[in-house]
């Protein structure tokens, strides 16, 4: 099989991995929202706390935004200043994707590396929430998984810019 | 190299990985980490990377942020923007512009429940640009309208920007929301004159829609009701101290779904998209958030900040000079970088000097955004201008630059209005506890 037929269906598994990994991100803002509602709505009108409501947001909004990152970077939601890049000649550009997509790959490399590095210290140290001491590491590693699609998507466009570079 | 050079060429560099097309939040934390391991050692930047990250998402301050993108997007679902527009049209679509003033209205409202700046004009923009190319508006007027009044989705409260520049500064969110409400009616009651004054030239610009009796006037005010029950109910518990942001942000989104469901507008398609485009949102802008505290650690040890401060003492310039001066870099910034990106990157450097100046950073705030909306409709990075040629994309960019042209001054004049008259923009803020 050719090199750009891998690299395509690699990609296209990659495409799938981050979306249903943005419908976890999807479930962690809801139950946000439904945990803060409760302990609003029980505080208010019933006189009962939520136990552990804003330990629930805030690992929610853990899985929320680290789940929803990869197809964030997809759907070309994060913020970029587009307009220098658009008036380069074709080859500038494709030599300027490669250097990005390095570095975005190794970016996204060192951050999974540290926070698995993070999680087994918390791991170790046994770091929980301070109110229902929920254990911490579970939700570092899961950030670093999380990323995984992230540097993959690197990863594709580092291998289709070289390619591009390649056929000039 | 001393830690100042280090900065300095820092900042070089992250220009550059802005203009290499790097994602801000992105190249904010490539700087970062890369500027604090010249300045200390690999070791610890490596730690404070995975440590920001982990303390940035799960930040409970931060939470407030998803909630009210949530609560914009759910309301776009449940047609209240469609509503709104709706309402306005009845009452002064008969004038001549009158859908564009009526644009600018429901702009204006859907602002009071949205916090984004291109959600306002996108969602804003489906519903108007279609009735106004119906009625013959020119492409330039209607189009520049949108673009120009979508900006108000980042001054009425709630605002996203207000939201981070308040966690940036450790200001009040609740003050900074009532700090908008005035410069945003002002700011819409300018964009209105405009329409006015355009139309009143040349009158085939904007022909008449057509008239209605009062009786359906009054009926249509029916359609603005649940946006000021959405809007009293999250700002207004804010400010009486019932919800802490998050909480209100929370009540809004979960209010918006009920409108949506009472009004039998929100199916499950539109609500999982609605909730797919919350979450995009709000995973960029917290990912901007994070990398801009990468950013900020190296910014501390290269003592850019301080640097900055004695540089000023010694020109001693006048505090208003200073202030200008600021703005004018902002001014010049929101060119080329979307307004989130602009604050998160430039008032963690800028906010040890505002403090020792003494400037009010509630008024500072809404001047900033104010200016940094003019960015939000300029070339290149004109964002609204993109949103509204997507929605038309059979108008070409440069006629809507060109509309936005009258808006852009009616914007200038209303921040010069805001700096000479700072009390537009302090004075409801002291009435609030919160």
């Amino acid at each position: 099989m050719k090199f750009t037929a891998r690299l395509g269906k690699f990609e296209r598994f990659n495409h799938r991995l981050s979306g249903w990994l943005e419908w976890v991100g999807i479930a962690g803002l809801l139950l946000m929202v439904l945990a803060t509602v409760i302990d609003v709505v029980g505080a208010k009108l019933f006189n009962w706390r939520l136990l552990g409501a804003i330990d629930i947001v805030m690992l929610s909004q853990i899985i929320a935004i680290s789940f929803a990152a990869a197809t964030t970077l997809l759907v070309g939601r994060h913020v970029s200043v587009e307009f220098f890049v658009s008036i380069l000649p074709r080859l500038a550009r494709t030599i300027i994707e490669v250097f990005v997509s390095f570095l975005g790959l190794s970016l996204f490399s060192l951050i999974i590396w540290r926070l698995i590095v993070l999680g087994y210290s918390y791991q170790s140290s046994g770091e929980a929430t301070a109110t229902v001491y929920i254990p911490l590491y579970f939700f570092a590693y899961a950030i670093a998984f999380a990323c995984i699609p992230i540097a993959l998507i690197y990863l594709v466009e580092l291998g289709k810019s070289l390619t591009k570079v390649r056929g000039k | 190299m001393s830690p100042e050079v280090t900065g300095l060429v820092g900042i070089g560099a992250l220009l550059l990985l802005f203009f290499l097309r790097v994602p801000v939040a992105f190249a904010m934390a490539i700087v970062g980490l890369a500027g604090f391991a010249f300045l200390s050692s690999p070791g610890p930047a490596l730690s404070i990377l995975a440590l920001d990250i982990f303390h940035q998402f799960s930040s409970y301050p931060l939470s407030v942020i998803p909630m009210f993108i949530l609560m914009g997007s759910f309301a776009f679902a449940s047609g209240i923007n469609r509503r709104l527009y709706d309402t306005a049209y009845i009452w002064i679509g008969h004038l001549r512009g009158g859908l564009t003033m009526a644009t600018v209205l429901a702009c204006s409202g859907f602002a009071a429940i949205c916090g984004s700046t291109a959600a306002t004009a996108a969602t804003m923009g489906k519903v108007a640009l279609p009735e106004m190319k119906r009625y013959g508006y020119d492409d330039q007027l209607a189009t520049g309208t949108v673009a120009a009044a979508g900006t108000l989705g980042i001054i009425i409260p709630p605002s996203t920007v207000l939201i981070v520049y308040g966690l940036l500064t450790e200001e009040s969110i609740g003050k900074l929301f009532v700090a908008g409400i005035l410069p945003g009616i002002l700011l819409s009651l300018f964009f209105v004159l405009t329409v006015y004054i355009i139309c009143k030239r040349n009158p085939s610009l904007g022909p008449p829609g057509d008239p209605t009796t009062w009786k359906k006037k009054f009926r249509s005010v029916n359609g603005i009701i649940e946006a000021a029950i959405l809007f009293a109910l999250t700002v207004g518990g804010l400010l009486l101290g019932w919800f802490s942001p998050t909480q209100a942000g929370a009540i809004g989104a979960v209010g918006a779904l009920i409108i949506g469901l009472a009004r039998r507008e929100l199916s499950w398609p539109k609500f999982m998209e609605a909730s797919k485009d919350g979450i995009r949102t709000s995973c960029m802008v917290i990912f901007i958030i994070t990398g801009a505290t990468i950013f900020g650690h190296f910014m501390a040890i290269s003592r850019i900040p301080f640097v900055l401060i004695e540089w000023l003492e010694m020109l001693a310039i006048p505090t208003m000079g200073i202030v200008l001066l600021i703005i004018l870099i902002f001014f010049v910034g929101g060119f080329f970088m979307d307004s989130m990106a602009l604050i998160v990157l430039l008032i963690p450097i800028l906010y040890p000097l505002l403090n020792t100046l003494g400037i009010d950073l509630i008024w500072f705030g809404v001047i900033v955004v104010l200016v940094a909306e003019m960015g939000v409709i300029t070339p290149p990075v004109g964002i609204n201008v993109f949103v509204i040629k997507g929605i038309a994309p059979d108008i070409p960019i440069e006629t809507i630059f060109r509309g936005i042209f009258p808006f852009l001054i009616a914007l200038i004049i209303a921040t010069i209005i805001l700096i000479l008259i700072p009390q537009i923009a302090t004075f409801l803020p002291s009435f609030t506890s919160y």
